[in-house]
């Protein structure tokens, strides 16, 4: 017990906060002879009213000094552990090589949107006329830089070993699935400064960051990864920057005017749909792809959504923020999607840059268990006819190309989810011509901009329209998307893949 | 075995149980220290260890780095303390906190008076002067009752040798109960203090709003009397909530102030009148009393709330859909141990909220 010390602060040095806001408010300027709004011309557009900059409380405080000082260090740190992963062969060590097929998805997926992130940061670190969220932008748009980078780098040492991993920064822009993030985050670039932190920094990195992450991430420590655990980690420390941007942003929005509010709503409805729909692919990973599994799909949706999401929206309630408009759905879907997603990619596999295979027994008993109401009523049929087939020698692909969604890109293979038999299609006629949904949430998005999402570029349309090479899916396939084709796709079963590995581990 | 934190540069104290986190306890407890995660990789509860053993715990070697665990850096959120601590986090000191030492008391009760019939004024003279700021509390050891219970000071700074609480009886609580039915004057009593972020912030000039709910009336009593002892001329609105007339205390102190100070206005809102008590005045809970008095809005204005955890609750949710916001927001929660800290899942919008 110590109660009798004096608890006023000792002489002044400055204070983290002094320091940051050195470095922030006091490096803005008067404008004496230029308009402010010439300066920030994308501010006002939105619709957004911003009374009152001083107002920003600077989320964090890290001045440019520490901020080096901690990210050589941490590079430092990961470039030995990476270094050592090499040396020691550490790609032997994963669990099965199926896991390698994660990676890829992780790598083709996920990587290039943080280089996205990175771009569009640091646009819109020009964009405010707040010099604190201006400089907060500036240093996320570099932490995400390094975040690609470092991911590449990680996963270079695997592209050695397996295939599908020789041309990821080409297929992101052009293969069908991979236009599902990709067109995310172009959808959230070319929208204003606002709307895009509303995006990424809000919805995504805060609100969904963990769905993304946790299962990644320790999927890979349960299946012997060292390499992405280590990178994953040092992503993620530079996580709390991004989160509390993402926070700050939303709070000074709302409080700012109470016009703002309705807007945020609206963004947040869509980000979140948004989000969500994109997150399947996580899903999928979690309950098909990884050989020792970490939690259900459904089970990081009700940890993280549920229980933590909850807890925020009831704060924001106070704003007037109400729950994302489709949140009740996406609670029903949490026990279908993941399972619809990889019957899609199994039946597309002569398609994907990755491997696709047919749950093992004992994984279908553990899908069995998780999803309890609906796996053996809805999907397990589906896998013990997959598998029946297979021993006839009869390992099927749909030859047929899948509708994509306008808005998600996804092909619609989401069911109504009171009907989990029955496809979800929506439609809608704008100037003539008629645009296909997967859900309701992606055709509020469309009719909310349809200037905007008329123009996406729909890899399958553009495949019909002869715009990605041809004339057959195969030439696709090898020339546009720069697959290895008969080595990158295919079933897990009989891969060059599969082959290397048991030679590696001396079984037959 | 449980370990007493200090936190600085607030100099708040918590207490943390065996195995622990420093952050959860501090959640717990009321007191606000930055986290986003929650599980040892984000950093953003990094804070310094001044003094004392500390187990660092699962934190992720990226988000505090070798170099930082040798100059004695910790995440709250995955450290669990094996002495007691005196820690340093990044968190703001009130420009208006005067960080007044806490000290300990003797305290001889001078009286005791019956202000209400769950509610106690107890009036102590102590042995030294105490330098407080209206608003902020002091611990009572109490006879035979196992550790401190908080109550918050009801007279003015400048009273500086006297302590006044008003004392609600807590059924079955321990310490309440020894207040109102045993002790006596002329009793001493261990006291010591001041502690709290719950002051006025002098520094702002923009009209008040207190809002107050049953002997949570005692802060804003405080509060209200130095600013009138100090000639404020800011608009002060004071609204006390209360069962029926009974439970309204002091009203007549309220009503004498507001009849001889233009800018002091006294609006008691009772939401279970008695038929016996003919009540002319607002009937309804005190957050719907500053409501309708403010027809919804209340930007431009700084709110003192004190009392029950859901009176506070309530009145929070009003305020800020009135667009009154955390910055201009003051609280203190009379928890009891029955309140038991939040056991949800916290999310990291609000500060103190
Ligand atoms: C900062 C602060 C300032 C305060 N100021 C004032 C003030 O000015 N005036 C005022 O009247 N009050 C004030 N309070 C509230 C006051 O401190 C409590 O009412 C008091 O501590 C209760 O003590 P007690 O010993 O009577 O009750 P306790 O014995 O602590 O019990 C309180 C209640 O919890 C129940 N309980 C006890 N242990 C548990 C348990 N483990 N789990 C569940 N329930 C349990 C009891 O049955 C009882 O109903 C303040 C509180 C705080 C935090
Ligand atoms: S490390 Fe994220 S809150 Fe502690
Ligand atoms: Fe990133
Ligand atoms: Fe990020
Ligand atoms: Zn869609």
């Amino acid at each position: 017990m110590n109660k009798n010390k004096v608890t006023t602060m000792a002489a002044k040095k400055l204070s983290l906060k002094e320091k940051y806001s050195l470095l922030t408010r006091d490096l803005d300027w008067e404008f004496s002879y230029q308009d402010r709004k010439d300066a920030f011309p994308m501010e006002e557009f939105e619709g957004i009213k911003i009374t009152d900059w001083s107002k920003w409380e600077d989320p964090f405080r890290l001045t440019m000094d520490a901020y080096w000082k901690y990210q050589a260090e941490k590079e430092k740190k990961l470039y030995a552990i990476l270094d050592a992963f090499a040396q020691n062969n550490g790609h032997l060590n994963v669990s099965d090589p199926r896991y390698v097929n994660a990676i890829k998805l992780f790598l083709t997926g996920i990587s290039p949107q943080e280089y996205q992130a990175h771009q569009g940061f640091a646009h819109i670190g020009r964009q405010y006329g707040g010099v604190g969220a201006r400089i907060a932008c500036q240093m996320q748009s570099i932490d995400e830089l390094r975040h690609v980078q470092t991911q590449v780098h990680a996963m270079s040492q695997f592209n050695k070993y397996f295939d599908g991993f020789q041309s990821w920064s080409n297929m992101q822009d052009r293969v069908w699935y991979l236009s599902v993030p990709t067109s995310f985050f172009h959808d959230a670039r070319s929208a204003g400064p606002f709307e895009f932190l509303v995006a990424i920094g809000f919805s995504f990195e805060y609100v969904l960051t963990n769905l993304l992450f946790v299962p990644f991430m320790s999927g890979a420590a349960y299946n012997g990864d060292m390499a992405t655990v280590t990178f994953g980690f040092s992503a993620q420390s530079d996580e709390a920057r991004h989160m509390t941007l993402g926070l700050e942003v939303i709070k000074f929005l709302l409080e700012q005017h109470e016009d703002n509010v309705p807007i945020v709503q609206k963004w947040i409805d869509k980000w979140f749909w948004r989000g969500t729909r994109l997150l399947t692919l996580v899903g999928m990973m979690m309950d098909y792809m990884l050989p020792n599994k970490v939690m259900s799909w459904k089970e990081a949706w009700e940890v993280y959504f549920e229980e933590a999401g909850g807890a925020l929206f009831k704060d924001l309630a106070r704003y007037g923020i109400t729950m994302p408009k489709y949140a009740a759905l996406v609670e029903k879907e949490k026990e279908h999607i993941s399972h619809q997603a990889w019957w899609t990619f199994y039946t597309h596999g002569h398609a994907t840059g990755f491997h696709t295979w047919i749950p093992t027994d004992e994984e279908l008993d553990w899908l069995s268990e998780k999803y309890p109401e609906t796996f053996d009523k809805y999907y397990r049929p589906r896998w013990e006819m997959a598998k029946k087939l297979e021993a006839e020698g009869k390992r099927f692909y749909t030859k047929a190309l899948p509708q994509l969604c306008t808005t998600c890109q996804i092909p619609m293979l989401f069911t109504e989810m009171d009907d989990p038999t029955q496809i979800a299609y929506r439609d809608t006629v704008y100037n003539g011509d008629r645009y296909h949904f997967c859900s309701d949430g992606c055709k509020d998005i469309f009719h909310d901009e349809p200037e905007k999402y008329v123009q996406s570029w729909l890899p399958v349309h553009q495949i019909l329209q002869g715009n990605c090479g041809g004339p057959g899916v195969e030439q696709v396939l090898s020339d546009y998307y720069h697959f290895n084709v008969g080595a990158d796709n295919m079933d897990m079963k009989g891969s060059p893949d599969e082959k290397r590995w048991k030679q590696w581990k001396g079984v037959a | 075995m449980t370990y007493e934190v200090t936190i600085e540069p607030t100099g708040d104290v918590i207490e943390v149980e065996e195995g622990q986190t420093i952050l959860d306890a501090a959640l717990r407890q009321g007191v606000w220290l930055p986290f986003a995660c929650g599980h040892g990789t984000c950093a953003t509860c990094k804070c310094q260890v001044v003094e004392g053993d500390v187990e660092i715990g699962n934190a992720s070697p990226f988000a505090l780095m070798d170099m930082e665990r040798e100059e004695g850096k910790i995440l709250a959120c995955c450290a669990i303390p094996e002495s007691d601590l005196v820690i340093e986090a990044d968190i703001d000191v009130d420009p208006d906190f005067a960080g007044y030492p806490v000290q300990d008391y003797r305290a001889t009760v001078r009286e005791i008076r019956d202000l209400s019939p769950t509610i106690k004024g107890i009036v102590f003279d102590l042995d030294g002067e105490m330098a407080f700021q209206a608003g902020q509390y002091i611990n009572l050891q109490l006879p035979g009752v196992e550790g401190s219970r908080a109550f918050s000071l009801a007279n003015k700074p400048s009273d500086n040798t006297r302590m006044e609480l008003h004392v609600r009886l807590v059924p079955g609580g321990a310490g309440t109960t020894y207040l109102h039915e045993q002790l006596n004057v002329g009793d001493t009593i261990d006291a010591s203090g001041p502690y709290g972020q719950f002051f006025t912030r002098k520094s702002d000039t923009k009209d008040v709003i207190f809002i107050a709910g049953g002997s949570g009336l005692s802060s804003p009593q405080a509060m209200i009397l130095e600013m009138i002892e100090e000639g404020d001329q800011r608009q002060i609105y004071l609204f006390q909530g209360a069962r029926n007339v009974a439970e309204l205390y002091n009203r007549e102190l309220f009503e004498e102030l507001a009849s001889t100070h233009e800018n002091f206005h006294y609006i008691p809102a009772l939401n279970a009148p008695e038929p016996g008590d003919d009540w002319q005045g607002f009937t309804g809970f005190v957050h719907d009393a500053a409501n309708s008095y403010f027809d919804g809005r209340f930007d431009g204005h700084k709110a003192y709330l004190c009392g029950p955890p859901p009176m506070i609750d309530a009145a929070i949710t009003t305020l800020m859909q009135g667009r009154l916001f955390e910055r201009d927001i003051h609280m203190e929660r009379f928890y009891t141990a029955a309140d038991g800290g939040e056991e949800s899942t916290r999310s990291a919008l609000f500060k103190r909220i």
